[in-house]
């Protein structure tokens, strides 16, 4: 789209007054879908609290000595940056300033796969160690009942919080690229906040998921 | 005119909040690491780090996610699922907490029980199928 047209008139739908109601309306309908993402972890959190209360000693051993704290830690300061990135970008957006927003987005973008990375070389080295879920569990260091019930809910908490994350990214690169063709302003800048509320929401979902999984 | 009401009535600020947010979130999260090096012990160690994880997501909630700026609903909108997130952990806890124990999937508490004493009076002779006190819940071939 061309630049001056996109910033003379910001897009307003025909039902809407004002773009402030359009953009609040946006922001109301995301924040209903957060809400509904929140009720699905919900139910891993309340599985993971069941779990973590019959099997306490087990999960604690299995925490200590199958993950690896610098990978979790690590990712909470890779996430946490990200979403200040994200933020930053939004700020910019807001000001006019596509360009700048863009290059922030594709720092986030890259933070993104950073992240990914060090996911993806931690299951590598579960797999390798047996811990897995079910009966493919065959980690001879910590044993008993509830010990691959650990791994089965870590794989499947920190895996869909994974495909969260690749979600997040496509919908940044998205904003990226109409961010660097100067459609977001002053007064329309509804998708580039949506957009950060979903990547806010991927991080507030792991600031439980580290002390839950890395720090018992 | 929808220019004047979006700049007027709310509020937009600087980069340097987003920054102080960063860096409080920073530290939170070394103190959490710190303090699960020191071994609280139960159940102090998952109450610190659920502190400190809720500190940290409200500070996102409410800077990063603008719920300090923007009020109305879609603060209510949140608060309600957190409502929803209590009830459901909550009272799913609370069942398998005041459960007679070996109502529970047999875990490492129930999985050694024992009748006081060895003894076992309320079991007549030959009524028990289960073999001897303590296999209940361990495979066949275990026992």
């Amino acid at each position: 789209m061309p630049e001056l047209t996109a910033r003379a008139a910001p897009p307003l739908a025909h039902h809407f007054v004002t773009m402030r109601q359009q953009t609040e309306a946006a922001r109301l309908g995301m924040w209903l879908f957060l809400v509904s993402e929140v009720l699905l972890f919900t139910g891993l959190f309340t599985a993971y609290s069941v779990y973590r209360f019959l099997y306490a000693g087990v999960f604690e051993e299995a925490s200590r000595h199958g993950v690896e704290l610098w990978a979790g830690t690590t990712n909470t300061f890779v996430l946490i940056t990200s979403s200040l990135t994200v933020a930053l970008a939004f700020h910019f957006a807001r000001l006019g300033r596509g360009r700048l927003a863009a290059a922030l987005l594709v720092v986030s973008l890259l933070l993104g796969f950073v992240f990914l990375g060090i996911k993806a070389v931690e299951y590598t080295n579960h797999f390798h160690e047996g811990q897995l879920p079910g009966k493919y569990y065959t980690f001879a260091e910590v044993q008993g009942p509830g010990a691959s019930m650990f791994f089965t809910l870590y794989f499947i908490m920190t895996g869909l919080h994974g495909a969260h994350v690749v979600v997040g990214m496509t919908v940044l690169a998205v904003m990226a690229v109409r961010a660097w063709r100067e459609e977001f302003g002053p007064e329309h800048y509804a998708p580039i906040e949506i957009a950060g509320l979903y990547w806010h929401l991927v991080d507030l979902i792991w600031i439980f998921l580290y002390p839950l999984l890395y720090l018992i | 005119m929808a220019h004047e009401n979006a700049a007027e009535l709310e509020e937009h600020h600087g980069a340097g909040r987003y920054l102080a947010v960063w860096a409080a979130l920073c530290v939170l999260t070394v103190g959490t690491f710190l303090a699960s090096r020191l071994s609280l012990g139960p159940p102090w160690h998952l109450l610190v780090a659920l502190l400190i994880a809720g500190a940290k997501a409200s500070l996102v909630a409410l800077f990063f996610m603008h719920l300090w700026d923007q009020p109305g609903v879609n603060r209510l909108v949140f608060l309600t699922s957190l409502v929803f997130v209590a009830l459901l952990i909550g009272l799913v806890l609370l069942d398998n907490a005041t459960r007679f124990p070996l109502a529970n999937p047999p875990n490492e508490r129930t999985l050694r029980f024992q009748a006081p004493g060895g003894a076992e009076p309320h079991v007549r002779p030959g009524e028990r199928q289960q073999g001897e006190p303590g296999a209940i819940g361990r495979p066949a071939s275990e026992r």
